[in-house]
């Protein structure tokens, strides 16, 4: 089934704080300014706190209504905020062929565990936010450079439609800084 | 018009919101003149939405009153709606037990508040997931009851709620329910109407008129909800309410067809909503959340052959029992779905007892088979649903109930234990 027909599902793994559960959400509103005809946002809530394993999925859907809130099992897409939770078990197993990873890490990662058939991108987000200063209280903030690098690997939406989303969000105070980042990992993500 | 009012009328556009979001903006959009509010998991962004909107001056002339627990926050709008203004709060779960006193005032007073409802399962052990049990609880106090399956529904059932409550033949208050983080915190697209329309739709009560039979007026002081003799009018009082709810449904059936005609989405009749129930044999009534991913599992088994279908409950109460009698007469066999308790009933659950009920002595209708999932927001996924209605295939044709029935329900989903 090509994209123009199918729901595409995308799961993002972060640790708390490290904002996966707003990526969600903004790239939701994104696929759906670019015309997408249905999108969801599911947050997985449950007793959050700093440094603790999170999750949060979105659906898109160029053509279908997407009738389902169940987690995505079976993703096209995972974010992969923070490397070290790439080898949880649980987490290492639900990566399976087929699946393309956007994964934030300066360098290559170690794949001798993975399924061969994937793809991996890679952007180093916190290196981005730290020379953009692009931070909060505990950490960089890794949504925006991740989902510029999605943007480019997806062809979902680009740098135009973030721009417009973020404005609409988060209003005009930060939009530079937002928008320096995005583009960063627009253009530097590269498939390893 | 001043600059304020301006800003409150809403261009109609597709917005990206949270199930919560979508109910604070039907109570912005339905004008209410009173909103109540004490913070409880997963309703408190509702509230706190609403708080945001006032204040920014986009709701002129509502009153927003921050209580100090639940039983104040029913008792505040039960006043506010004594003195004939149109009310709002949302709650969940331990939120509505403690206010349980004050859901009976209210509707024993007929008033027609309507509330929010993201519902979660009762404590302990503590649970702040869906589970339609808080709500369901409160079946006995004379409050109607519906259960919305999708975010825009949210916040069309609501602005479909203020106009039946406040019909005059029937001024009842009103739960609107949806699962906890399941909706409430889940984003979708949402359609916010245009406020020209929805005033042409639900028009804005008209100031210091109040209600035909309660009103608060210096002028024209009255007593309310005083102790009345055995021999007085308390009996027939209860038969009222009754009748208010059982009347009801043609208010709710009517309202449902004019929202149609005016915003063009459509809920079925508005308290139940069929889908592929024409030549299936199998059937399910299932009701929240669920009901909208059923629909997929329906879609999906339809693909392959399977005849089945299924019945998306809207209203809990009043209970649609001629409409459920209807849908039973078109399947062989009916599973009745419910994410909810009824401890010690004939089935462990509140919809399928009642759904027994009604098809009691109706002959020619389905066979019923209880099943109970996802208690407490334990995850039910799309395969699941399929599987149980394979499972309803299965028994339809060769008579083998599913294995682990327990007294006679099929508890689906449990944990494995050892």
């Amino acid at each position: 089934m090509s994209d123009n027909e199918k729901i595409v599902e995308i799961s993002m793994h972060c640790r708390g704080g490290q904002t996966c559960i707003t990526a969600s959400q903004l790239l939701a509103e994104m696929a759906f300014e670019e015309g997408f005809k249905d999108i969801i946002a599911i947050p997985i809530i449950g007793a959050e706190r700093r440094g603790a394993p999170i999750q949060a999925f979105t659906k898109v859907s160029k053509s279908r209504k997407i009738k389902t809130y169940d987690s995505v099992v079976n993703p096209d897409y995972i974010f992969m905020f923070d490397i070290s939770l790439l080898y949880i078990p649980r987490i290492k197993n639900s990566i399976k062929e087929g699946v393309t990873l956007i994964v934030n890490s300066p360098d290559p990662i170690d794949t001798s565990d993975l399924p061969n058939n994937i793809k991996i991108f890679l952007v180093d987000a916190t290196g981005i936010c730290i020379k953009r200063d692009f931070m909060h209280s505990s950490g960089a903030i890794l949504n925006i450079p991740m989902l510029g690098a999605f943007g480019k690997v997806t062809g979902y939406y680009n740098l135009k439609t973030m721009e417009k989303v973020i404005k609409k969000e988060f209003g005009e105070k930060r939009l530079e800084k937002n928008m320096s980042v995005a583009k960063d990992a627009y253009e530097s993500v590269r498939e390893m | 018009m001043t600059e304020v009012q301006n800003d409150f009328i809403q261009k109609r556009e597709s917005i990206i919101i949270k199930g919560n979001v979508a109910a604070a903006y039907a109570a912005k959009s339905a004008r209410v003149q009173v909103i109540s509010a004490y913070p409880i998991t997963p309703q408190t962004t509702v509230v706190e939405k609403l708080s945001e909107f006032v204040d920014n001056g986009l709701m002129p002339g509502t009153q927003y009153i921050k209580m100090e627990s639940e039983h104040s926050v029913f008792a505040a709008v039960v006043g506010a709606s004594k003195a004939g203004t149109r009310t709002f709060t949302a709650t969940s779960g331990q939120g509505i037990f403690y206010a349980h006193e004050m859901i009976h005032w209210a509707a024993g007073a007929r008033l027609p508040i309507v509330v929010s409802i993201a519902s979660r399962g009762p404590a302990p052990p503590w649970n702040i997931w869906a589970d339609f049990t808080d709500v369901i609880s409160q079946r006995d106090t004379g409050w109607m009851n519906c259960f919305c399956s999708e975010h825009q529904e949210i916040y069309d059932e609501i602005l479909m709620s203020y106009k039946v409550c406040e019909d005059h033949d029937i001024l009842l208050p009103k739960f609107v329910s949806y699962g906890g983080f399941i909706l409430s915190h889940t984003s979708k697209p949402v359609i916010l109407e245009d406020q020209d329309l929805v005033d042409k739709f639900l028009p804005p009560l008209p100031s210091e008129e109040g209600w035909p039979h309660i009103w608060m007026d210096p002028k024209r002081p009255m007593m309310f909800g005083n102790l009345i003799m055995p021999s007085s009018f308390y009996y027939e009082f209860r038969l009222k309410i009754h009748d208010a709810n059982m009347r009801a449904k043609e208010k709710i059936k009517k309202v449902a067809k004019e929202f149609e005609k005016i915003f063009g989405r459509n809920y079925g009749n508005g308290l139940i909503q069929e889908y592929e129930m024409d030549n299936a044999n199998v059937g399910v009534i299932i009701y929240g959340d669920l009901a909208l991913q059923m629909e997929q599992a329906v879609e999906d088994l339809r693909g392959e052959g399977y005849k089945v279908g299924m019945v998306k409950l809207r209203h809990f109460r009043p209970f649609p029992t001629e409409n459920l009698i209807e849908a039973a007469k078109k399947v062989k066999l009916l599973g009745v779905i419910d994410r909810a308790t009824a401890f010690g009933s004939q089935t462990g659950g509140p919809v399928s007892c009642e759904v027994k009920a009604a098809l009691h002595e109706t002959k020619g209708t389905a066979t019923v088979l209880p099943i109970i999932n996802g208690l407490g927001g334990r995850e039910v996924t799309l395969e699941q649903q399929k599987d149980q209605l394979l499972k309803l295939v299965k028994y339809n044709e060769t008579g083998e109930l599913p294995k682990d029935m327990i007294h006679g329900t099929l508890w689906d989903g449990l944990l494995e234990i050892e």
